[in-house]
């Protein structure tokens, strides 16, 4: 097969710190080529270069057997290559064919409508994608949302396509899908480059190129290795995959409940049923787990259950305690712990440094304050102390968190949370976007505080659910469309259920 | 080959802006004496324009400002207002809340005071005075609220909520001393004023002198104050979290709502305490036109501050310094005193532009490879 797209010796820096250091990278025409590596490894920066995104420093880019330099995406897009992007470019009131038309257009007064509709059918047709032109975005789930940018890509007449992380806002049958149509572009002569730090999905590639700390480890054929091999190539040592959890003292059911939720509603500001009739019950040392895609309403559910929304109607009780109607100061003064999923905006003060993050929340609080004035002796002496039990990497205590990674910045919003909180911790997607070393040790902390201590834990990760929780909710348009014992179910249970809610719902449209 | 070259060449020697790390002292204050020396040449380019001597106008300038024991006074006390609206900026900015009302508080601090000092007659002397401080303050920080109240309740933005009443309360202003209960009768004509105050109502001067009073103590006595509460205290905290995160802070459990209520009573009351001590120190009866522009003015002074209490101080007195001394200017060198306000506004965007500088910096690319 001839090589397509390649990068020869590509290093790019930003600010000292190394993004892509020497990087050989090769894309044949009509593979599917998956970029694997941690966060920070230098995979979206690698796209991003090969997108016009940014212009490397040293090395270039080849196509076609030509040296290229793309000014800007505008110029990659011209040469054939398309990207989709893990956050979509969409205008929510147009329809679907109103954006890849404005999305796309060129030139001139006319945007020719008539031939752009046959032109999209007859893309739909040819790489199976089933998705109604005259759709409006807004209703349109996410993961339908990016047919629309592949389409886009498609539509530019893309013969390389970039996917990062696509599947992040899949189910797992929708990803199956995805999978399917991916084999349609490559029969077709189409090149991907998929970017993501799934096992299953690199597996599925037609060969694998791992990154770490800017670098190239190596690029293989899924076939020639196994699972474990590649996960060293990406973190460089051995790491565990599944955390082990001791089930035997796992919570019965006959546990002193910490949290009772019962029949709670809300209506968001537009009117829209973000949840209907929630009911769950969280025992003393109890894990619960919460699967869904990502917008059917758990984020809604974590912030009804920390007070930072009130739900209209419905029960909450906190160990007894009726909480509903009730300001979030009140869930943290009975022992909430909330570790939000948007670390930098919900959790953090991005500009304020560790020490006065860690107070966060508790800035009033007897144990920090003397009389009128905050206590710095003491808030720094609890700030020191949990960085070193949390093992934070930083120059010191008055870093501002904004210049921490990502992972050690989760690592602040949990020992603070964890610290301060006594009965349930609300953890939404703890561990996304973090390394796999730090994942581990984020569910060890998770697991390692249960005694008489209630969790509620969200993820995408099936497997972590699985593995870790004791029950698992899954949600879906804004119901718990079932709660599933881990160790009865598998995967493609919690994916059926969490296609559930749009499953009945397309049920109902037939009749 | 050779293709590939040219490539890596042109990258070479490129040179990009990136934003700095870490704050650094040094090339923070490189940048702010940068913005003094474009900010006074381009001044000395609008004096040259309008036909001045540029020498003698800088000259005549300094010599009002700072020349003298006099100049001192008359820069200190022209200061005292500046630093006090500045303040008021400083509270409020930092919580990102972006109250403009600080005009209209300086006029409500006026008449919150002058009805103290109506209402208060006859008690003794300390009494009466605090009473009277404490009506004004009490007055701007009522106005200062009833924005947050409509931003808070109604999502009005406070921006145009706090403009409009900056009008509404100079035509109650205007009302109440254009012939309304609080005018001054005279014989023959009305003035835009209320009568004297009476002596024991008026704010002690300071150093023996006839213009610098009380008031520039108070001023100093907020901006400690000020610095205490936002670095010290958890409200100050909680106005800081508030001007970089509102999200965060109210996820872990602070009313924001409550936060900015306390935020515009805060800067209200202190752009208030200005409107006082003018009237109580300066002006010895209440009027619109030594109130006018002080709060606006308060505005530029407290970003050109840093939003901090000790830079608006120091800001406060450079435009203290620009009051008094462009009389002289007007005198001396023969230039329109309405230049001054020109030459604050290009002071303010060269600051400005000083402080954005301080958080970048040139990074060459590409830099020793081959």
């Amino acid at each position: 097969m001839s090589v397509i797209l390649k990068s020869v010796n590509l290093t790019k820096r930003f600010t000292g710190v190394i993004a892509n250091e020497d990087v050989n990278f090769e894309l044949r025409a009509g593979e599917v080529h998956c970029l694997f590596g941690e966060n920070g490894a230098g995979k979206s920066t690698l796209s991003s270069c090969l997108f016009g995104f940014y212009q490397p420093e040293e090395g270039h880019i080849e196509m076609d057997g030509k040296a290229v330099r793309f000014a800007s995406p505008r110029d990659a897009i011209a040469m054939g290559i398309g990207m989709v992007h893990q956050h979509f470019v969409l205008v929510e009131a147009f329809t679907v064919l109103e954006n890849i038309v404005v999305g796309t257009h060129e030139r001139g007064w006319k945007l020719g409508m008539a031939s752009a509709r046959s032109r999209v059918e007859g893309l739909c047709r040819e790489y199976g994608i089933d998705l109604d032109p005259d759709t409006s975005i807004r209703d349109l789930a996410v993961g339908q949302q990016q047919w629309v940018e592949i389409l886009k890509a498609l539509y530019l007449e893309a013969r390389v396509l970039i996917l990062d992380e696509p599947t992040a806002v899949l189910t797992p049958a929708e990803s199956a899908r995805l999978f399917r149509v991916m084999d349609h572009m490559r029969a077709r002569g189409l090149s991907i480059i998929l970017i993501s730090h799934k096992m299953s999905e690199v597996m599925q590639a037609d060969r694998v190129t791992v990154l770490r700390e800017g670098r190239v480890v190596g690029t293989v054929r899924p076939q020639d290795v196994t699972a474990e091999a590649l996960t060293r190539m990406m973190v460089g040592r051995n790491v565990e995959l599944r955390i082990a959890r001791d089930r035997k003292i796992q919570a019965r059911s006959s546990a002193a409940p910490v949290l009772v939720v019962e029949g709670v509603n809300y209506r968001d500001t537009q009117g829209k049923a973000a949840l209907v009739d929630i009911s769950l019950c969280i025992g003393e040392g109890e894990i619960l787990g919460l699967a869904g895609v990502s917008g059917n309403g758990q984020k809604e559910l974590f912030e009804a259950l920390s007070g930072v929304l009130t739900p209209q109607s419905g029960r909450i009780f906190l160990a007894g305690k009726e909480m509903r109607g009730l300001p979030s100061r009140h869930y943290m003064d009975s022992g909430v712990g909330l570790i939000p999923d948007d670390r930098f905006r919900e959790g953090l003060i991005p500009e304020f440094n560790i020490r006065e993050n860690m107070v966060l929340g508790w800035q009033r609080d007897q144990a920090y304050t003397r009389g009128p004035f905050l206590d710095q002796e003491k808030i720094g002496a609890m700030a020191d102390t949990l960085i070193e039990q949390f093992q934070i990497k930083t120059p010191s205590a008055s870093t501002p968190v904004n210049h921490l990674s990502g992972g050690n910045a989760q690592k602040v919003i949990l020992a603070r949370e964890l610290m301060h909180s006594s009965k349930l911790l609300l953890a939404n997607q703890p561990t996304r976007g973090l390394d796999l070393g730090v994942i581990e040790y984020v569910y060890r902390q998770i697991i390692a505080k249960r005694e008489g201590y209630a969790v509620l834990l969200a993820s995408e990760e099936l497997e972590d659910l699985l593995n870790l929780c004791d029950r698992i909710a899954v949600m879906a348009g804004g119901r718990i469309t079932g709660i599933v014992d881990p160790l009865h179910s598998s995967i493609e249970d919690i994916g059926l259920l969490m296609a559930g809610g749009t499953a009945t719902a397309a049920a109902r449209e037939a009749i | 080959m050779s293709e590939t070259s040219a490539i890596s060449a042109r990258a070479r020697t490129r040179l990009t802006i990136e934003p700095r790390l870490n704050k650094n002292l040094r090339w923070t204050l490189t940048m702010y004496c940068a913005a003094t020396l474009i900010g006074t040449g381009l001044s000395a380019l609008l004096l040259w324009t309008s036909g001045a001597d540029v020498t003698r106008a800088f000259g005549a300038l300094l010599k009002g400002a700072f020349g003298s024991e006099k100049a001192w006074i008359a820069t200190l006390s022209k200061a005292t207002p500046l630093i006090l609206t500045g303040l008021a900026t400083v509270v409020a900015f930092r919580a990102q809340v972006w109250s403009i009302g600080q005009e209209g508080q300086v006029y409500a601090g006026a008449m919150g005071a002058y009805l103290g000092c109506l209402v208060f007659f006859g008690l003794p002397a300390g009494i009466y005075v605090s009473l009277i401080i404490l009506s004004g303050m009490i007055g701007a920080a009522l106005l200062g609220t009833a924005a947050a109240v409509l931003k808070v309740r109604y999502g009005v933005n406070e921006i145009i909520s706090t403009v409009m009443m900056n009008y509404l309360i100079v035509f109650l202003l205007s009302y109440l001393i254009g012939g309304g209960p609080w005018t001054e009768i005279s014989t023959s004509v009305v003035y835009q004023q209320t009568p004297q105050v009476p002596e024991t109502a008026r704010l002690q001067y300071l150093l023996g002198s006839n213009k610098l009073h009380l008031g520039f103590v108070f001023a100093l006595v907020a901006a400690a104050i000020c610095y205490v509460l936002l670095e010290k205290t958890p409200l100050g905290y909680e106005i800081r979290a508030m001007g970089h995160n509102p999200v965060a802070l109210s996820y872990r459990g602070t009313n924001i709502g409550r936060t900015m209520l306390l935020v515009m009573a805060i800067s209200g009351a202190i752009a208030g305490l200005a409107g006082v001590s003018e009237i109580f120190g300066t002006s010895h009866r209440l009027r619109a036109d030594t109130l006018y522009g002080l709060g606006y003015s308060g505005i530029i002074i407290g970003m050109i501050g840093g939003l901090r209490p000790l830079g608006t101080v120091i800001a406060g007195l450079v435009f203290g310094g620009l009051a008094s001394g462009s009389l002289y200017m007007k005198l001396l060198a023969q230039v329109p005193a309405a230049l001054i306000p020109a030459m604050e506004g290009i002071l303010l965007l060269t600051f400005l532009c000083a402080g954005v500088a301080s958080r970048y910096r040139l990074v060459r690319v590409g830099d020793g490879d081959v």
